[in-house]
């Protein structure tokens, strides 16, 4: 019996609007239902265009994408509604004013659809998903006045506020300390074994991959050149091969 | 101090409070979804429209409000696609409805087409009637069922677009609803701020509410307050002073802005942006 993927990518090619060459290009990807996997590769290899492939953010030119089991061109709005979203490279204007409950709030929005207002049952998601993260006390802090790594467990909290099956996260620990990526990383384990949830990670960084991650996908100039367990992914020489050459231009 | 009877001053004090109230509240979203400068040129698009009205003989305001939606029409696209910055937007635009305005306020007909033209550049204490008030309390309904029914979508684009297109928000939808409905409170406005000043009325209360608060709901809930303060002191020191209306009302709350800028307590600490990626 073939087995059921959340996500499933045979031979996509994703162009951007206005450009020729594909930035990724023949991606054949598959996630099983529960996996923990991150992506890895030097900047400019395409993860981040991956990521948004995945959930619909872009168009692929050609190929075929299912994630849980539906086509994305088809299916963009379901496949978000289901799935968590991280971004990276994110501008915070300090006087930003928000605060972080209504932050996490808007993760409900497309879980809920249009015309349905946030509800007392949305409120204890909400309240949930502040819990879940450790961040119910900075609850009624404005959103700009948080660190790198308490911004991030609030938009973790967001992403889970929504009640996802797949977590994207892009570059969830870029930019941050050692202290709050290894505070980051001990939640997204903690996630990944309590809630279930299938994770897709994209990093730049080696040194930081989770230990509930099981699967690296290596990518380097728009193409998966690696996709093997994390032990043996880690051990070969042509991962750093890919990293030396490329932080050495 | 011109005196007049109340009777006559009431469809303007209405349409003050009414403007202040619409077009400070769009003004929260069009300063926080960053498109003011569209905003600008839509608020002096309608003042071209106001201007072309008056040239062939029609309803200023019908006028109005077409020039304004064709220019969100137009605008809305092209600087998502092309990712325009703002100060092309403005630099050209602004250039080109105020020579079309000039253009069209030339060639009204008649021998009051001084005192026409001069009022919808500045606004005039006596230029609305009924007619608009009741437009005016109209599109302040439309308003508040909008924020109301899409408050959570609205929260959710403002923080961030790209996380609200993530999860599974038509966030175009809810952008050139802000657009439009800005489009018709400047239009509506037109007449008693006039069009060269009508976008302070969008642009101040919000940028002064925003000096206060972190929390968007207080935000929401102040700077209506602030414009329709606005409006009313601005509409007094007209009455005082017989200085034009739409001029009065913005200095009036340009003196909020500054006054919030200098006492803001959110600027008593060096702020400036911050980048986690």
């Amino acid at each position: 019996m073939e087995k059921k993927f959340v996500i499933k990518l045979v031979n996509i090619d994703t162009i951007y609007e206005g450009e020729n060459l594909p930035v990724i290009m023949d991606i054949n990807l598959k996630v099983e239902q529960g996996e923990f996997i991150s992506i890895i590769g030097p900047n400019g290899a395409g993860k981040t265009t991956l990521l948004e492939t995945i959930n619909g953010l872009l168009d692929y030119a050609s190929g075929s994408g299912k994630v849980f089991g539906k086509e994305i061109r088809k299916n963009k709005n379901f496949i978000r509604r289901n799935t968590g979203y991280i971004v990276q490279n994110f501008e915070i204007d300090p006087l930003s004013p928000f605060l972080c409950k209504d932050i996490v709030m808007t993760g409900r929005t497309g879980r809920l659809g249009t015309f349905r207002m946030i509800g007392k049952k949305d409120w204890d998601k909400i309240w949930y998903s502040l819990g879940l993260v450790g961040m119910i006390d900075f609850a009624n802090r404005p959103i700009g006045k948080l660190s790198g790594g308490e911004f991030q467990k609030i938009l973790l909290a967001r992403a889970l506020a929504q009640q996802p099956s797949l977590l994207l996260l892009d570059e969830p620990f870029s930019n941050l300390d050692v202290s709050s990526k290894s505070q980051i990383e001990t939640l997204l384990n903690r996630l990944h074994e309590n809630l279930g949830l299938t994770i897709v990670m994209i990093s730049h960084d080696l040194s930081f991959v989770p230990s509930r991650c099981s699967r690296i996908v290596v990518m380097d100039k728009g193409k998966i050149v690696m996709d093997d367990s994390k032990d043996k992914i880690l051990k070969s020489n042509r991962i750093n091969k890919i990293f030396n050459h490329r932080c050495c231009r | 101090m011109i005196e007049l009877p109340l009777m006559i001053l009431i469809p303007s004090i209405l349409a003050a409070v009414l403007a202040g109230f619409t077009c400070s509240t769009m003004g929260t979203f069009v300063v926080r979804m960053n498109i003011s400068s569209i905003g600008y040129a839509m608020s002096h698009a309608a003042f071209a429209g106001a201007a072309f009205g008056l040239m062939i003989n029609m309803d200023p305001l019908i006028t109005a409000l077409i020039f304004a939606f064709i220019t969100a029409f137009i605008l809305g696209p092209i600087s998502e696609k092309a990712k325009l910055q703002s100060n092309i937007i403005i630099g050209f635009l602004f250039s080109i409805m105020i020579a079309l305005a000039f253009i069209f306020l030339n060639y009204i007909p008649g021998e009051a087409a001084t005192g026409t033209a001069l009022r919808i550049l500045w606004g005039s204490l006596f230029s609305v009637d009924y007619n608009e008030v009741l437009l005016l309390v109209f599109l302040s309904f439309i308003i508040l069922v909008f924020i109301i029914i899409f408050y959570k979508e609205l929260i959710s684009i403002m923080f961030n677009r790209k996380l609200a297109e993530a999860s599974g928000i038509n966030t175009k939808i809810f952008y050139f609803g802000v657009l439009f409905l800005t489009g018709f409170a400047v239009s509506i406005s037109l007449k008693l701020v006039g069009g060269l000043l009508v976008f302070a009325l969008i642009i101040n209360p919000t940028s002064t509410a925003y000096q206060f608060f972190y929390d968007f709901k207080k935000i929401l809930l102040f700077s209506p307050i602030i414009g329709i303060i606005g409006c009313m002191i601005g509409f007094y020191l007209s009455l005082l002073t017989d200085f034009p209306i739409g001029a009065s009302i913005v200095i009036v709350s340009a003196i909020f802005f500054a006054t919030a800028i200098i006492i803001s307590p959110k600027r008593k600490k060096g702020n400036g942006k911050k980048v986690i990626k």
